[in-house]
């Protein structure tokens, strides 16, 4: 993992500037969101890939684009939720002032 | 928290652009990360023994296959690749060198190369022995057919080391180790190669015998040539020592009366027995040929050439049949030269004055006994006589001052008389010659010196 990260922390910025980014607007955005139960169906495809990747299942490069596309998930989801917190931050400050 | 639940609803349109963005990194990614690892890999394998190393990555996998030479050596490359970061699992494809039993090692040497064969312990052991070939061999071209095998003795490396400096003293042969066994074969290069070989094998580290040495020693030869043309008598091959050297030169500076003596000798040992009392007859019949090759090898001789005339070749003839020590063979090819142009007597007259210019005829100190050392001299002046069959000849006997005047004129005559004899046993008719004695009446230069007597007792030859 270490490796990784010190590999491609370009393409991890990126993701994570990605996530700072949607999380940001969806804060305000006013479309549709993903339903419970798809969310719930997406977890379960995650944990499987997740799963799939620590036991090293997947051989040789799809093995390898398995676990780089993970990782930029996990940065993209972190990115995400400080920017949704940062969104709400903000706009808990401005809000009693207006 | 809730809140970030109900955000996260929201991120999806957000993986839209991740998926393109991982797409790309995927893209660009794999085949530099693929270099990076098998570049770390192969570091991580530096300090170990390996042969055959190979170094596959797909993606993170790396797949690895060597040829090691002990199980601990095996594992610990494994494991060595197996710790480079990044790297996220590796298929392990070495094994160990296979086991030679018995374990065999050679070195073989023809005429144009040498061949390094059998098996080598490890790859260093290997490189340092073809060096070591190289470098003991100069220009020599140097194959390499080991292949790498486990199970050789202990303190291989030395005893195949000391084996390979006794391949430069073979001309063409064969080293081999089998296990603690060495076998030796071929033709030492030269005289003493196989006595130094022997020497050198006393040296075989612990453990290591000689089970057989099968090297031979090469042909102990010895070569004279006279040539005509060049009037040279030269010399070529080996002599025993030093003392031999200049006993058969001394000969040859004796028998050769009017050849330049070139002296290409060597010593060595080796020689077979009764070499000198061989040689030296054999130089005598050498000396009588007009032209002739004298090959001595081992205990065999062969003369060839062209005698001055027929009846040189028979008495030639007997003289090997019976001069050479016990053992010895002797054969001889010896053919007549074409005879001379007839010339005039007074033309004999000058060639015989030439001839006995450059060398006298020898006798046994005080007696009428023709040395043998003279026996080339007088082939040359019975040719001449032949040339000029209408020409009688004086046979002239001279002795020095030494001693009494009757005793010189007695000796005088019957050397000259020996002289003539000699001659008319060659073939020549009697009437034409006539022997004279004239003691010490006619000397040609001082008694009182030694070299002055030396030049008055001779035998001079006057066409009449």
């Amino acid at each position: 993992m270490a490796y990784l990260v010190t590999f491609h922390w370009g393409w991890l910025l990126a993701s994570v500037l990605l996530g700072l980014a949607m999380g940001w607007i969806a804060v305000v955005h006013r479309g549709q969101g993903v339903s419970k139960r798809t969310a719930r169906w997406l977890a379960v495809l995650a944990a499987a890939l997740v799963a799939s990747a620590l036991a090293h299942v997947i051989p040789g490069r799809p093995g390898y684009w398995l676990d780089l596309g993970l990782v930029m998930f996990a940065m993209y989801l972190v990115g995400c939720a400080v920017g949704s917190w940062l969104r709400a931050w903000v706009l808990s400050r401005h809000a009693p002032a207006a | 928290m809730h809140g970030l639940f109900r955000w996260s609803s929201k991120w999806w349109p957000g993986a839209i652009p991740l998926v393109i963005l991982w797409a790309i990194a995927a893209w660009t990614s794999t085949a530099p990360l693929e270099t990076d690892l098998a570049g770390r890999s192969a570091s991580a394998l530096k300090g170990t023994v390996l042969d055959k190393t190979r170094i596959e990555v797909s993606g993170r996998d790396v797949t690895f296959a060597a040829d090691a030479f002990s199980e601990d050596g095996r594992r610990g490359a494994v494991a060595a690749v197996e710790a480079v970061p990044g790297v996220r699992l590796v298929n392990d494809e070495t094994r160990l060198v296979p086991e030679a039993k018995p374990f065999v090692w050679s070195a073989e040497r023809d005429v144009a190369r040498v061949t390094l064969g059998g098996s080598a312990p490890l790859p260093a052991s290997k490189g340092k022995l073809l060096e070591a070939a190289r470098a003991a061999l100069g220009g020599v071209e140097v194959v390499d057919q080991m292949q790498l095998s486990r199970g050789a003795p202990p303190r291989f490396d030395t005893a195949a080391s000391l084996l390979l400096d006794q391949i430069v003293r073979l001309k063409e042969g064969k080293i081999t180790i089998s296990d603690t066994k060495v076998s030796l074969s071929g033709m030492a290069r030269d005289l003493g190669g196989r006595e130094a070989i022997a020497a050198a094998l006393k040296n075989l580290p612990e453990g290591f015998s000689v089970a057989a040495n099968d090297i031979k020693a090469p042909p102990y030869v010895f070569q004279a040539y006279k040539d005509p043309v060049a009037v040279t008598l030269t010399l070529t091959g080996y002599v025993p020592d030093n003392n031999v050297h200049a006993a058969i030169t001394a000969a040859a500076g004796r028998k050769f009366f009017s050849e330049k003596v070139v002296d290409n000798l060597k010593a060595s040992i080796g020689a077979p027995s009764g070499f000198v009392s061989a040689v030296v007859p054999a130089l005598g019949a050498l000396s009588r040929l007009s032209t002739g090759t004298l090959v001595v090898t081992d205990r065999e001789i062969k003369l060839s050439g062209d005698a001055f005339y027929d009846a040189a070749v028979t008495q030639i003839r007997a003289s090997l049949a019976k001069d050479f020590p016990e053992g010895w063979q002797v054969k001889a090819d010896i053919s007549v030269k074409p005879a001379a142009a007839p010339v005039d007597p007074t033309v004999c007259q000058q060639l015989f004055s030439e001839l006995l210019a450059r060398g006298r005829i020898r006798f046994e100190p005080g007696r009428a006994t023709i040395d043998q050392d003279s026996a080339g001299l007088l082939d040359r002046l019975i040719e001449t006589a032949m040339r000029c069959p209408a020409a009688n000849v004086e046979i002239a006997g001279h002795t020095d001052a030494d001693g009494d005047g009757a005793v010189n004129q007695a000796l005088s005559e019957k050397r000259a008389q020996a002289v003539m004899d000699y001659l008319v046993r060659a073939g020549l008719a009697a009437n034409r010659f006539t022997a004279t004695g004239y003691g010490s009446t006619q000397p040609v230069a001082t008694n009182d010196t030694d070299e002055g007597k030396a030049q008055n007792r001779r035998i001079d030859f006057l066409v009449r």
